[in-house]
């Protein structure tokens, strides 16, 4: 064990604990120079492309949130539900689990997503456009995230609001509040429930070949998707769509206005939206690291990693090494190798075919409708870890 | 039925083992491997598969 401690002992520090911590910082930069991992109170943050390239699918490494409830000590319906749900299984269960819910989030379904994309994100600009100025995250990211969430479900979109306000009740989950805020995440939790039934309720008596639909007939046999699960993946879906394409295009308004040369260039050539929506991810991912955690004790790098080692990929430090991206500079027509900012290995973001879908064509629009956009007062943000993004983003513009 | 991966643009993630993994598995050298001409019965999981990738390096002839 000393040989562990001495190990770690010669790794810069990153104090990630620290609410001032930042992901985008030099100290980061500086460690990244210095060593393909740092030291952190959790663990280990790992800051290389190669190395997180390889870690995110290292065998002897697990998903590694499972165990946020029991961390901060609580128990309850959205524990219940965190412990249970896709992301925190692995091996056969995880597979089966996968396999159930694969064609739910197939590209085939998304095709015929897209028009309503389309007409989502105009309604919400037309909204607006007149007055040449918004909130961009109250008038058009978070309804636009939840209004796709409404389109996949089959809800109307008039119902935004209200799970918009579910899924940050249920968000405050995994912030260090959790605790203090149990009251008020269970009940957000019930609710999600509530619907969840009353949506398949309604497909199993009319049964159709929609997102719901598709799960609910993987439910047909019991064995491979149980009455829990089923609801389970689709709370997954209602929460893990929301906040996280809400976060990512606040993050693509906030590069592009600090470009506006790219801006110009993507209402001048549309075909460019899905290499920005890639770009953006690498440059600003709102899921900012990936965590991991040894099932047992390995060596990587000729450094001995305990079995329980909490491991953070910095998919953001490590799309900027400088050793596989040399012009590392935003610029939406270079070549780039893959981006971390859906993960990878066995727990790839199940909905990244709809995510890109939906980003691709809001950032299409918005760069033909919306000139010259700035900042138009102060921007609030959350912390510039984890899974960060704006909150408030006044921004103004000259309508086309 | 043809199978074939496009290596350059596979990451490993390893999504199509878990949707057929009677088509596709990992080489004890962390190596991807796959049944070139599977049985017509297999289809449609290695559709699933190739559904499932998300760098979408499966193709089925």
């Amino acid at each position: 064990m000393m040989q562990v401690a001495d190990s770690f002992e010669t790794l810069p520090f990153l104090d990630v604990a620290d609410p001032n911590f930042s992901i985008r910082s030099q100290a980061v930069l500086n460690a990244r120079d210095e060593s393909w991992c740092a030291k952190t109170p959790y663990g280990l943050a790992v800051l290389r492309y190669d190395d997180v390239l390889k870690l995110l699918r290292h065998p002897t490494l697990r998903q590694g949130s499972y165990r946020w409830p029991t961390h901060v000590g609580v128990t309850g319906l959205f524990a219940r539900w965190w412990e249970n749900m896709l992301l925190s299984q692995e091996g056969e269960n995880h597979a089966r689990l996968r396999r159930m819910a694969n064609p739910a989030f197939s590209p085939k379904l998304i095709k015929d997503l897209r028009p309503k994309f389309e007409i989502l994100a105009n309604r919400l600009i037309d909204g607006f456009a007149a007055k040449g100025e918004c909130d961009f995250i109250a008038e058009f990211t978070e309804p636009y995230a939840t209004g796709v969430i409404c389109d996949l479900l089959g809800l109307p979109f008039e119902k935004w609001r209200e799970l918009a306000d579910i899924a940050g009740d249920m968000g405050l989950a995994l912030g260090v509040t959790y605790k203090q805020d149990l009251a008020t995440v269970d009940a957000a939790t019930q609710k999600i429930f509530d619907y969840a039934e009353e949506l398949v309720a309604l497909r199993r008596a009319e049964p159709s070949d929609d997102f719901i639909g598709t799960l609910v007939k993987a439910n047909e046999d019991k064995s491979k998707l149980n009455d829990q699960e089923l609801l389970d993946m689709i709370v997954l879906a209602i929460f893990g769509g929301i906040d996280t394409t809400r976060n990512q295009l606040g993050l693509a308004m906030d590069m592009f206005i600090r470009h506006p040369d790219q801006w110009a260039l993507l209402a001048e050539k549309p075909e460019l939206a899905r290499a920005a929506v890639e770009e953006v991810m690498r440059v600003r991912p709102t899921i900012t690291w990936v965590t991991r955690e040894a099932t047992e004790t390995f060596t990587y790098n000729d450094l001995e990693i305990p079995k329980g080692t909490t491991l953070h990929l910095f998919s953001q430090a490590a799309c900027s090494d400088p050793t596989v991206f040399p012009n590392p500079e935003f610029d939406i027509t270079a070549e780039r190798n893959p981006h971390f900012g859906f993960g990878g290995g066995a727990h790839h973001c199940l909905g990244h075919f709809i995510a890109r879908g939906d980003m691709t064509e809001a950032l299409k629009l918005l760069a033909q409708r919306l000139k010259n956009p700035r900042f138009n007062g102060d921007v609030s943000w959350l912390p510039d870890s984890g899974n960060t993004g704006a909150i408030k983003m006044p921004i103004a513009f000259d309508p086309a | 039925m043809k199978i074939d991966v496009d290596l350059t643009i596979c990451l490993l993630h390893g999504q199509c083992v878990i949707a057929a993994p009677e088509v596709f598995s990992f080489a004890d050298d962390g190596s991807l491997v796959w049944v070139t001409d599977p049985d017509e019965g297999l289809r449609a999981d290695a559709e699933a598969a190739a559904d499932a990738c998300p760098e979408q390096a499966i193709i089925i002839s």
